[in-house]
C-alpha cells in the first residue's frame, strides 16, 4: 500500500486513512490531541465533514471524535492514498 | 465507625452514572469544591449495605484523562489525591466501556498510577459482544491485577458482585518511581506528572498548585516539559496498545481504527448529520425545545398561579384582612409561587437537555451548529441554552453546565438575559397597543405591530451575539474552546436517570435560587407597599402605591428617566419589574388605579396610557418613549431570578452584581439613543 507522507489530518479525503506521525502546536492543544489518542503510529480515517464544511468527523482507537479543520491541521500524517476516493 | 470513601472514576458516555444510581441510595449530597463550580455527587452504597462498615461513593466528572485542560479533569484529581480539605478516597471504582477499550484503558492507567486500591467495572459488555469484539475479562484483570467485574447498567448485571468487590477492597498499588525532572517538581511523583501536564496545558491555574510548585515548574525548561509529558502519553498509550493485544481476540486492527461499536449509529449520523437533513432535522429538534418551554409549559404555569391564588384567597379568608394577611398573601404566598412558576421550564428543558445527552443527539448537534458558534468565539454546546433563553433565563443559565471551560461558560451566562425572554412579551405588547397603530398594515400580511416586535427580537439576538463576542475578546478573553467531541454511539436514554436529573436540577433550583428569589419578592412587596396611607386621603387621580417607598422611589428617579422618555409613573413600574419583568404591567395598572385585573386584559391600561396627558395638555407618552421604554427592556436586567440563578451558578455575587450594572447602563445608553434618534426623526 502506498503512503503521502507531508500531509495534516484537516487534509484527509472522506474516507481516505492515515497513520499519525506527530502533533504539533500550542500546548494544550497538543497535550489534548495526543490523550485522545492522536499518538504517532496509530490509524485514523476522516469520516465526514460536517454539513458547514466544519468541523471534521473522524475514527480512530475504535470511536468517532470530531475536531475542527484548524485542530486537525495540528496532527501530522502519512495518508493512504490507494483508498482515497477521488 | 469509619466510613468509606470510593470514587467512581471513567469516561463520558460509559454509563457511569447510571451505575452509580444503581449502587446508591436516592437521596445523595452534592459535593462543592471552592473556587470551582464542577459538582461531584456523592450517595451511600446500597447494595450489601453494612450499617457498621458505611462505604460513600463520589461521582466525579466523566473525563477522557486527568490532565486539567477544563476544571472537570481539575475536580476528578482533585478529588482522587484529596486536595481542597476532603480526604483522599480509600479506594476509586473505574468504569470502562467494554465496546471501546482502546481509549477508555488510557484514564484507567493515569488513575492506576495514583495508587489506590482499584475496582474496574467493565460496562455494556454486552455491546462489545454484540459488536464482534468481546473482552476476555480474566485475561484484563489478569494483565492489570485487578478485580475486573463485567456489567450492564442497563439491566443491572454485574452490580451486586461490583458492591461485593467494593467489600472486599484489595492493597494499595505501587506507584511507579517518579524520575529526575519530576523528583524537582514534587514527592508525589502522581502529583508531578499531573502539575507538569498542567503546566504544558497552561492549566496551573486550576490545579492548585503551591508557590514552591510553581517555582519549581518555572525554573524547567519548557521544551524539557514538553517532550517529558509527550513521552509520559505516548508510553501509556504504548502501554493501552500491549493490554488490548492480549484482551481483545478480535485482530488488532479492528482496535486500533474501527469503531464495531458505531457501526449502527454510523448509519443514522447517515440521515442525522447529513448536509441537507441533518440541520433540517437539528432546526426540527431545535424548534421542538423551544416550542415546549414557549407553550407546552404554559398550561401547568397556569394551575401554579391558579393554585397560588387560591392558597392567597384561602388564607386571606381564614385570617380575615390586615397587614399580617398582607404580609403572608402578597409577599410570601406570592414569593413561592415566584418560585415554583418556573419549575415546569426548567423541568421541562432539563427532560429535554437529558434525553439529548444520554441519546447522543447533544453532540451531533454542537457537531452540526459548531461553525457559527465558532464565530462568537463559544463552541457548539452553547447552543442549547443560548435558544432556550428566549423563553426564560433560568433555565438557560443552569442549562449552561454542559459546557466545559469556566470562562465560557460564563460568556454564555452573560449573553442569556440579552435574548428577549418571554416575560418581556406583555411589556413589548403593552407599549405597542398603547403607543402605535399596531394592526396598520405596512406591507404583505406585516402589520406595525408585528414589525416592530420582530424588530425588539432581532435588536436582543444580535446584541447577544455581539456581547458574547466581546466579552469573549476581552473581559473573558480566551481561545475558541477546541471542539475536541466525543460523537458517541447512539443509545436509547433511561428513563430513570433522566428523571433522577430533572429532579435533581429542579430541588437544586427551589433549595439556592428559590429562596433568594422568595427573600426579594417580600421586599419588593413591602416596598410597594409600605407606609400605607388612608383611601380617603389621597388626593384627586392619586393612588395609594405613590405613597409607598417604592413610590418615592419612583418619584426621585424621575430626573434620570426624563432624558430617556419616561416619568416617575414608569420608574414605579420599574422598580416593581425587578420581580419579574411582566409586572411592570400590573404595576403599571396600580400606579394608574385600575380596578380590573391588568393581568388578563390590558385594554384599560392601553387606553390610560394612550389618553395620558401631562399638565400643559401633551400627550404623556409618545411613540419615542415607547420605543425607548421597549429598548430598555430589550436590555435591562430586569429580573431577581436571573441574577439569583446566576449567584447559584457562578457561586458568588460578582457577577451577578457585573451583569445588573453593565445591563442597566447598556439598556440606558441604548434608550437615550433610541429616544433621541426617534424625536430626531420625527416620532
Amino acid at each position: 500500500m502506498a503512503f503521502q507522507s507531508g500531509k495534516t489530518l484537516a487534509e484527509l479525503e472522506i474516507g481516505q486513512r492515515a497513520i499519525v506521525k506527530d502533533v504539533v502546536g500550542e500546548g494544550r492543544m497538543m497535550v489534548r490531541l495526543l490523550e485522545m489518542g492522536f499518538v504517532p503510529g496509530v490509524s485514523v480515517a476522516l469520516v465526514k465533514r460536517a454539513p458547514l464544511g466544519d468541523p471534521l468527523e473522524l475514527r480512530l482507537r475504535g470511536y468517532h471524535v470530531s475536531l475542527r479543520r484548524a485542530e486537525a491541521g495540528a496532527v501530522l500524517v502519512e495518508a493512504r492514498v490507494d483508498e482515497a476516493r477521488a | 465507625m469509619s466510613e468509606l470513601r470510593i470514587a467512581v472514576a471513567g469516561n463520558p458516555n460509559v454509563g457511569k452514572t447510571s451505575l452509580f444510581n444503581l449502587l446508591t441510595h436516592s437521596r445523595y449530597k452534592v459535593g462543592n469544591y471552592p473556587g470551582i463550580t464542577v459538582e461531584t455527587r456523592e450517595g451511600r452504597l446500597r447494595v450489601h449495605e453494612d450499617p457498621d462498615k458505611p462505604i460513600t461513593l463520589i461521582d466525579l466528572p466523566g473525563t477522557y484523562s486527568l490532565t486539567p485542560t477544563a476544571e472537570d479533569e481539575a475536580v476528578a484529581f482533585r478529588v482522587l489525591t484529596g486536595a481542597d480539605g476532603h480526604p483522599r478516597p480509600d479506594a476509586v471504582l473505574l468504569v470502562l466501556d467494554a465496546s471501546n477499550l482502546a481509549r477508555n484503558l488510557y484514564l484507567a492507567l493515569q488513575v492506576v498510577e495514583l495508587g489506590l486500591p482499584c475496582v474496574i467495572a467493565l460496562n455494556m459488555v454486552d455491546l462489545a459482544d454484540r459488536a464482534g469484539v468481546p473482552v476476555d475479562v480474566d485475561a484484563l484483570a489478569a494483565a492489570l491485577e485487578l478485580p475486573v467485574v463485567p456489567t450492564v447498567a442497563r439491566s443491572g448485571e454485574g452490580i451486586e458482585t461490583t458492591a461485593a468487590m467494593l467489600r472486599s477492597l484489595g492493597p494499595a498499588l505501587a506507584t511507579p518511581l517518579p524520575n529526575a525532572l519530576e523528583a524537582r517538581v514534587s514527592k508525589d511523583p502522581a502529583r508531578a506528572r499531573w502539575l507538569l501536564s498542567a503546566a504544558l496545558a497552561d492549566a496551573l491555574e486550576l490545579t492548585g498548585a503551591t508557590t514552591s510548585e510553581r517555582e519549581a515548574l518555572a525554573a524547567l525548561d519548557p521544551e524539557q516539559i514538553r517532550t517529558a509529558v509527550r513521552t509520559q502519553i505516548e508510553a501509556r498509550y504504548a502501554k493501552v496498545d500491549r493490554l488490548l493485544a492480549g484482551v481483545i481476540p478480535a485482530e488488532p486492527e479492528r482496535a486500533q481504527l474501527a469503531a464495531p461499536a458505531m457501526v449502527r449509529s454510523a448509519q443514522i449520523d447517515r440521515v442525522l448529520t447529513h448536509r441537507v437533513f441533518g440541520p433540517l432535522i437539528f432546526l426540527g429538534v431545535m424548534a421542538l425545545v423551544f416550542q415546549s418551554l414557549f407553550s407546552w409549559a404554559d398550561p401547568l404555569i397556569g394551575l401554579i398561579e391558579g393554585a397560588i391564588g387560591w392558597l392567597g384567597d384561602v388564607t386571606r379568608n381564614a385570617l380575615g384582612e390586615g397587614a399580617f394577611t398582607d404580609l403572608l398573601t402578597e409577599g410570601v404566598i406570592a414569593g413561592v409561587g415566584n418560585v415554583v412558576v418556573f419549575v415546569p421550564q426548567i423541568a421541562l428543558l432539563f427532560l429535554f437537555v437529558g434525553l439529548l445527552e444520554d441519546s447522543g443527539y447533544m453532540a451531533r448537534a454542537a457537531f452540526i451548529v459548531d461553525r457559527l458558534m465558532a464565530r462568537v468565539g463559544l463552541n457548539g454546546k452553547a447552543f442549547v441554552p443560548l435558544l432556550s433563553g428566549y423563553a426564560c433565563a433560568i433555565p438557560a443559565i443552569m442549562g449552561t453546565r454542559t459546557i466545559s471551560g469556566f470562562k465560557d461558560r460564563l460568556v454564555t451566562i452573560l449573553m442569556i438575559p440579552f435574548m428577549s425572554c418571554s416575560a418581556r412579551l406583555p411589556v413589548y405588547s403593552l407599549v405597542i397597543g398603547a403607543l402605535f397603530a399596531a394592526n396598520e398594515r405596512v406591507f404583505g400580511p406585516f402589520t406595525q405591530g408585528g414589525l416592530i416586535l420582530l424588530g425588539m427580537y432581532m435588536l436582543s439576538t444580535v446584541s447577544a451575539l455581539v456581547i458574547g463576542a466581546i466579552y469573549k475578546r476581552t473581559l473573558l478573553r480566551g481561545p475558541v474552546p477546541p471542539l475536541v467531541l466525543e460523537l458517541p454511539p447512539y443509545r436509547l436514554p433511561r428513563i430513570r436517570d433522566t428523571a433522577r436529573h430533572v429532579w435533581d436540577r429542579t430541588a437544586d433550583f427551589l433549595r439556592d435560587a428559590g429562596t433568594i428569589i422568595l427573600a426579594v419578592t417580600v421586599v419588593l412587596w413591602g416596598l410597594l407597599s409600605y407606609p400605607k396611607v388612608e383611601p380617603e386621603s389621597l388626593a384627586e387621580g392619586e393612588t395609594a402605591i405613590e405613597h409607598s417607598l417604592a413610590g418615592r422611589l419612583g418619584k426621585s428617579i424621575e430626573p434620570v428617566l426624563t432624558p430617556i422618555g419616561q416619568d416617575w409613573r414608569i420608574g414605579i413600574g420599574l422598580i416593581g419589574s425587578f420581580a419579574a419583568r411582566e409586572v411592570l404591567v400590573s404595576t403599571l395598572g396600580m400606579v394608574y388605579g385600575i380596578e380590573s385585573d391588568v393581568d388578563e386584559d390590558d385594554t384599560p391600561l392601553r387606553e390610560v396610557i394612550r389618553d395620558a396627558k401631562t399638565p400643559e395638555g401633551e400627550p404623556r407618552y409618545g411613540k419615542a418613549s415607547g420605543l425607548a421604554l421597549m429598548v430598555f427592556f430589550v436590555f435591562a436586567c430586569q429580573c431577581m431570578s436571573t441574577l439569583a440563578v446566576v449567584k447559584r451558578e457562578t457561586r458568588s455575587w460578582r457577577w451577578p452584581a457585573f451583569m445588573l450594572i453593565s445591563m442597566t447602563v447598556i439598556a440606558y445608553v441604548a434608550a437615550l439613543l433610541t429616544f433621541w434618534g426617534a424625536k430626531a426623526f420625527g416620532l
